[in-house]
């Protein structure tokens, strides 16, 4: 009988009787296969910009709070095609990462100020301030926040005028799959912001498909 | 043979001297060991101990002893010596020896010799029989029957090293379940094999080997032993750890990690881990079978443990192991080993995955795919399978290339359904490739294998070959799709969605669930042949009791649902219970689980035959509401999953869109 890996996109079992459980809960909505579309606000104080923008989640490993896809943005004025970046994604649960980035330029003050703009962030302003939200429950919230970084185009050269030098603040509802980010990048205007639906991709209602890992 | 005629001389002294020259001429040389097998000499000498038992067996009931008698006791005792001798050595690490001689029926004249008066004779036959008892091919000894116990406490009990050792060395063999470790225990043996590591190298190491039988999965036995001598029982096997032979280094490691394994409350302070780890690294550089057999033990300390193997990763194992692995002559043993210990290591860290792809050694393990051991290539392929667990890589494409595709799906018509198991294992993997990988794979072929082994008279073949397909149609483009689907048929799969081994059914709808999403048209692949899919899936939704079943069963009604009208009523069909049977539709049962994945994929259905936007989504609601499932979604609206419980609030909002007051 094969071996069942962690990496699997539904874990073996998340019926609240783990007593220890503080992490984000699983959402189908945010399971491999899925996909999201919307527009990122480019803007700048020389124009105003947004392009559309379609997420696609490849991987997902819940024990290491780690997630993957692509990100494909259209209309980019720089570029003939759509242009597709691979990012991989921290989720914020309290095992594996906080609410503290710790690291790509981003200070604690820097993490305060984008996960306030969140509104569901507000519960656990004070806790985090502390420690980081080290010890909240996240297991019954129904919110996921987590940290998005681009790592390398898929489609392009790195000269094609385009940076993924920054990451994204994101939260994500598991009421409506919705996605709402903010970009960061010291060297970029700041708040720009990513707004994202779950598609259906045609159909009238949602579709699941899955892969496992050996 | 010449030797063999004189082995069948009526002059014992002519006989004896043919004894003695094949034992000369058989130790430690398997060619001759091979040639005097096939010329018939393990039944030839069997024949000679057996008469020789007879003969004395005889002389002792005659009750007088005369010259000729003593005479006689002369050649008795050197032909018990030398036939054991030589029955030992023809077993000793040679399988087909082994079994030429249980064959032989030579064990139980074996064992008659430990009961002889001549201290001699009696170290012949355990000598013997411990060759023997280090093979697998040897029948179990009964340890829990009444006489056997007594027996081999008697064995432990002697004055004789090489008794004792072959007391140790039946516990090593024999000692297999709870009941067996735990009446030995009883039987005070945990104590002798105590004291037994104070004595000779030889009783050390076979008191090592036997301790870790009694020891393994059972905490109450660690418990009993660790407690023994006021607490420094452990001591004892831990100051092995630093003994100067390098085997019992190895057994004394190798002990220590059973006792681990099998007890939380023993040796898992760090301090200790990482002795073990790096005694067992160490180990490897011995050039002979301790070094083969260090990896092994290496894998029984890492295994599964996350923790062990990121000790492993900082102790820089991976470089250690891949320097070895650029030995071009290394022993298959070993290189099994060592792919293995790989495989571990890099089973639950990316972190280990990429450093070890880091180290260029994977041309390595891709020709280990080729080689003449059934226990490499499986290897190899199970050390690829680990590291084709990294899903960063996959989405580049990275694995999916010629040099390791077209050995992996070679061993696809390996001999060995084993082979062709762990070669499926890793194909699973690299077919979760977001490239256009997968057109690659159907190009060269490998699609038609992959079908053919879905047919497989093994289940675990079969299984394993759908898991393969599913993963490959997962997001696979419409071409592929239909490439996939036109090779496999609808009757295939309806088939399979109905076979009579669970996880294969699972297998099967899974894949069908991946067939079916993506392009709306996707969905009419239920529909073909009559619908004899969709009516597949039914029949084992109403029958089946295994959640995961029910999960991926239900996904593949909830995706069918998600389409247009037609599939919607379609999807209200299966639900409507059969006329002759139970009054209550199969998802009520699937709303009731107690497994929140299948609460949340029968919900899903549900919010798809009620989707706003669809003409008929009221209708149904009212159906759904007759059927009684809109009354048990109504219960769950507090369900203590939050995706079941977001899902079921989804569903009801989108009654109360249709104002029916049903909330």
């Amino acid at each position: 009988m094969p071996v069942r890996v962690v990496e699997t996109s539904a874990p073996s079992q998340i019926s609240g009787a783990i007593s220890e459980q503080i992490s984000p809960p699983f959402c189908t909505l945010l399971s491999v296969g899925q996909t999201f579309s919307g527009t990122q606000n480019v803007s700048s104080l020389q124009k105003d910009e947004a392009w559309r923008v379609n997420v696609r989640i490849q991987g997902y490993d819940l024990d290491h709070g780690y997630l993957c896809g692509t990100m494909e943005a259209l209309n980019v004025p720089m570029a003939d095609t759509p242009v597709v970046t691979f990012w991989e994604g921290e989720i914020v649960d309290g095992k594996n990462y906080t609410f503290f980035t710790g690291k790509w330029e981003a200070s604690a003050e820097d993490d305060i100020r984008h996960w306030t703009k969140f509104p569901s962030f507000s519960p656990f302003l004070c806790q985090v301030e502390v420690d980081g939200g080290k010890s909240l429950d996240l297991s019954n919230y129904p919110c996921i926040f987590l940290r998005w970084k681009e790592q390398y185009f898929v489609n392009v050269g790195t000269d094609c005028g385009l940076t993924i030098a920054g990451f994204y603040y994101v939260c994500f509802s598991c009421t409506d799959g919705s996605i709402n980010g903010f970009y960061y990048d010291p060297n970029s205007s700041p708040f720009q912001k990513l707004e994202l639906k779950s598609t259906n991709e045609g159909r009238s209602g949602f579709s699941f498909s899955s892969y496992e890992l050996q | 043979m010449d030797l063999l005629n004189r082995l069948a001389s009526l002059d014992p002294d002519i006989k004896l001297k043919a004894l003695r020259e094949v034992k000369n001429q058989i130790i430690g040389n398997r060619t001759k060991k091979l040639a005097f097998l096939k010329l018939g000499a393990i039944p030839a000498v069997a024949s000679l101990l057996a008469a020789a038992i007879a003969e004395a067996d005889s002389q002792l009931k005659n009750g007088e002893v005369t010259i000729a008698d003593k005479n006689s006791n002369y050649y008795n005792n050197n032909t018990f010596i030398q036939s054991a001798a030589v029955l030992g050595s023809f077993a000793c690490g040679f399988d087909d020896g082994v079994r030429a001689v249980l064959d032989a029926g030579a064990l139980p004249y074996l064992i008659q010799l430990l009961s002889n008066p001549d201290e001699k004779v009696v170290d012949a036959g355990a000598r013997s029989l411990r060759m023997i008892y280090q093979s697998k091919l040897t029948p179990k000894y009964e340890i829990l029957q009444d006489k056997k116990m007594e027996f081999l406490l008697s064995l432990l009990n002697s004055e004789s090293e090489n008794v004792t050792g072959l007391g140790a060395s039946i516990i090593t063999h024999s000692c297999e379940t709870s009941l067996e470790q735990k009446s030995l225990s009883d039987a005070g043996v945990l104590k002798k094999l105590l004291g037994l590591l104070e004595g000779s190298f030889s009783q050390r190491d076979a008191s090592l080997e036997s301790l870790a039988a009694l020891f393994r999965n059972n905490p109450e036995v660690v418990s009993k032993f660790v407690g023994q001598e006021s607490g420094s029982a452990l001591s004892s096997i831990i100051g092995l750890t630093k003994d100067r032979y390098p085997r019992t280094r190895l057994l004394a490691c190798m002990c220590l990690i059973v006792i681990r394994n099998s007890s939380p409350f023993y040796l898992q302070d760090v301090g200790i881990k990482t002795k073990l780890l790096y005694l067992s690294l160490e180990l490897l550089d011995d050039p002979g079978e301790v070094g083969d057999e260090a990896p092994f033990v290496f894998s029984s300390l890492i295994m599964e443990k996350e923790d062990l193997q990121k000790l492993a990763f900082e102790a820089n194992a991976l470089e250690k192991f891949s320097n070895h692995l650029q030995n071009s002559r290394l022993h298959p043993k070993r290189l099994q080993g060592i792919l293995l210990a790989l495989a571990d290591i890099c089973s639950k860290l990316e972190s280990c995955r990429y450093r070890f792809l880091s180290l260029e050694v994977w041309n390595m393990v891709t020709n280990a795919l080729t080689h003449d051991s059934a226990g490499v290539r499986t290897a190899a392929c199970i050390c690829i399978r680990s590291v084709t667990r990294s899903i960063k890589n996959l989405c580049a494409g990275y694995f999916m290339n010629e040099v390791l595709v077209i050995p992996l799906v070679q061993l696809l018509n390996d001999s060995l359904v084993s082979v062709q198991v762990a070669a499926l294992g890793a194909i699973s993997n690299i077919l979760v490739d977001f490239t256009t990988g997968k057109s690659t794979f159907v190009q060269c072929g490998a699609l038609k294998q992959l079908i053919q082994l879905s047919k497989s008279m093994e289940s675990t073949v079969r299984l394993n070959a759908l898991w393969a397909l599913k993963n490959m149609v997962f997001l696979a483009d419409d071409r592929c799709k239909e490439g996939i689907f036109m090779e496999l048929t609808a009757s295939l799969l309806a088939s399979l969605i109905c076979d009579h081994n669970p996880f294969v059914q699972e297998q099967a709808l899974a894949l069908v669930r991946n067939l079916i999403d993506g392009c709306i048209s996707s969905v009419e692949y239920v529909f073909t042949e009559n619908g004899i899919i969709l009516d597949a899936v039914r029949k084992q939704l109403e029958s089946t009791s295994k959640a995961e079943i029910g999960i991926q069963g239900m996904y593949v009604l909830g995706n069918v649902a998600s389409g247009n009208e037609f599939h919607k009523e379609a999807v209200m069909q299966q639900l409507l219970p059969q006329v002759d049977n139970e009054n209550q539709s199969f998802i009520i049962k699937f709303l009731q689980s107690n497994d929140s994945r299948l609460r949340t994929a029968a919900v899903w259905a549900i919010v798809n035959l009620t989707f706003p936007s669809s003409p008929g989504a009221f209708r149904r609601l009212i159906k759904l509401r007759s059927l009684g499932i809109v009354p048990e979604i109504r219960n769950m609206v507090n369900d203590p999953c939050l995706d079941v419980k977001l899902r079921v609030r989804t569903v009801l909002g989108q009654a109360v869109i249709f104002g029916d007051g049903l909330t």
